[in-house]
């Protein structure tokens, strides 16, 4: 088993568990310990599970059925979902009294995988930022540099694994919320398919983008977990990277990049030639007013849901979520319509690109994890708020319901994780989540563990 | 396009059925100070931008399904 086992991948622990190497009590009892040492440092969790996990565990180990995929693994999940007899919070003083009567139904599916629960995850408030600050949780530093954010707004489920306190997590992704603090953190960030993950149970955000994500320490785990929670399997033949034709937007994705990511992800392509993969360059739409198109679908939706609450605990919001729910109300219904519209012309002219290509490849951000504090992003002349940053890359891919995923890909001179991101044709996820795994397997980088003494 | 005014924002809280967002938070979308929503107005400009083109019969977005 290659490093720690709080850093172990779920194929290794599996294997362990298995063989009765471990069992899953010793592995509760590993990250519970951990918990108990790294939780404030981490801020990663909102609530813990400890004792049930504990019961479960014991369950498991009694009897051990190795044809479950995920018997014995620790998980967490954002606290956005829904599990029984917890509160979710949403990260917000607004529902510190929303206890969950049933579970999720991506929880259900862990559970009924064999996968133990052992927590709830940190957040940007309602999933309302990508930077994952919190003013009632704390914000989650980086496992690699702790003046740095581990990113949002799945902070928690991201700094969780960083920080070596679970072997899986679930988070949710609507502009890149799952993939960039993957990315900043050096995890595998996966974003299946629109609509192939039920969101069932988890509190949304903006129905139209909402996707359910994990956050893994491989794409083979990402694959073991998506196989449980996807709706429908459509398992396709495997494609050898020198079988595959890959496109590289000719503008936006590699504009205003810092230098050392850009070198990072010119290796992984050097990479991808020298295995005999087709590389070529694609024009996507023009991403000019993306964002506009995106905010415009996100805050009426936002606020249509949050309505339910904001006569009685309104005051409760944090002031930046309430400003953004103000700007929803000030939008025309035309508006929301015609961004809509846009999204569709968007997804027609990606399809035609995938007529192209097999998958495309960018890097994951354009900057390695923001300092904490830091509200401006500046690189190559170009400034933006550090949340528009960190999802420059990633938010385009939750209006066109594409598969997409981040992995590790380098190291920058400020000891900050470098991620690159491949997206998928549409129900592709299977061959996206094998070709990330292929050059997870083949690419000769091994991403070193955070420092976290 | 008429820069927007605090008063319009006003009549759509007051008249539109909306929730009772405070003054100096419909100020803050019109006026900025505290720099927690600077881009109001820019956003507007584009979706005017965006009014422009003609998208022909192109339906809004909805589910995606296996072509």
């Amino acid at each position: 088993m290659t490093g720690s086992l709080a850093f172990a991948s779920i194929g290794e622990l599996s294997t362990s568990l298995r063989n009765r190497e471990i069992s899953a009590s010793r592995l509760i009892d590993l990250y519970a310990d951990r918990i108990e040492r790294l939780g404030e440092t981490s801020k990663a969790f909102i609530s813990l599970d400890i004792e049930r996990a504990r019961a479960r565990a014991e369950i498991i180990d009694r009897n051990f059925d190795e044809t479950l995929k995920l018997n014995g693994i620790p998980y967490a999940c954002k606290d956005l979902y829904d599990v029984k007899g917890l509160v979710t919070t949403g990260g917000s003083q607004v529902l510190q009294d929303n206890l969950a009567q049933q579970d999720a139904a991506a929880v259900k599916r862990m559970d009924q995988a064999g996968a133990i629960f052992i927590g709830k995850n940190n957040l940007h408030e309602f999933a309302y930022g990508a930077t994952g600050e919190n003013t009632l949780y704390g914000t989650t530093p980086n496992p690699y540099d702790h003046s740095r954010l581990a990113g949002g707004s799945s902070s928690g489920s991201a700094a969780a694994l960083g920080y070596g306190l679970c072997a899986a997590a679930l988070g949710t992704d609507t502009g890149g919320s799952v993939r960039a603090p993957a990315a900043l953190c050096g995890l595998v960030g996966f974003k299946p398919t629109f609509g192939r993950v039920s969101t069932e149970g988890v509190i949304p955000y903006s129905w139209s983008l909402d996707h359910v994500g994990t956050l893994t320490r491989s794409a083979a785990d990402a694959g073991l977990l998506f196989e449980q929670l996807a709706l429908q399997h459509r398992p396709g033949k495997r494609t050898g990277l020198h079988q595959l034709t890959i496109g590289i937007p000719e503008s936006f994705f590699f504009e205003h990049c810092d230098g050392e990511i850009l070198d990072s992800v010119d290796a992984l392509m050097n990479f991808l030639r020298e295995a005999g993969a087709n590389l070529k360059t694609v024009s996507l739409p023009s991403m000019e007013y993306t964002r506009t198109v995106s905010l415009t679908v996100q805050m009426p939706e936002a606020l249509s849901y949050h309505n339910r609450y904001l006569e009685q605990r309104g005051h409760l919001y944090s002031q930046d979520f309430r400003a953004g729910l103000a700007l929803g109300q000030c939008l025309l219904a035309e508006q929301y319509i015609r961004a809509r519209r846009f999204i569709e012309t968007y997804r027609n002219t990606m399809d035609h690109v995938f007529t192209g290509v097999d998958v495309i490849l960018t890097p994951a951000t354009p900057v390695i994890a923001p300092k904490i504090g830091v509200v401006e992003e500046a690189v190559d002349g170009h400034s933006e708020p550090a949340g528009n940053a960190i999802t420059r890359y990633t938010s385009f891919f939750n209006m066109t319901g594409h598969p997409a995923i981040t992995l590790p890909c380098g190291m920058h001179s400020e000891g900050l994780p470098i991620g690159a991101q491949l997206i998928g044709k549409h129900f592709a996820d299977e061959q996206l989540i094998d070709v990330a795994q292929q050059i997870e397997s083949d690419y000769d980088f091994e991403l070193p563990l955070p420092d976290l003494d | 396009m008429k820069k927007l005014e605090k008063q319009t924002l006003l009549g759509i809280r007051d008249q539109f059925g909306s929730y009772a967002w405070d003054d100096a938070e419909i100020s803050e979308l019109v006026d900025p100070k505290l720099g927690i929503i600077t881009g109001f107005q820019e956003l507007l400009d584009q979706l005017e931008v965006l009014r422009k083109l003609d998208l022909e019969s192109t339906p809004p977005a909805g589910d995606i399904s296996l072509k």
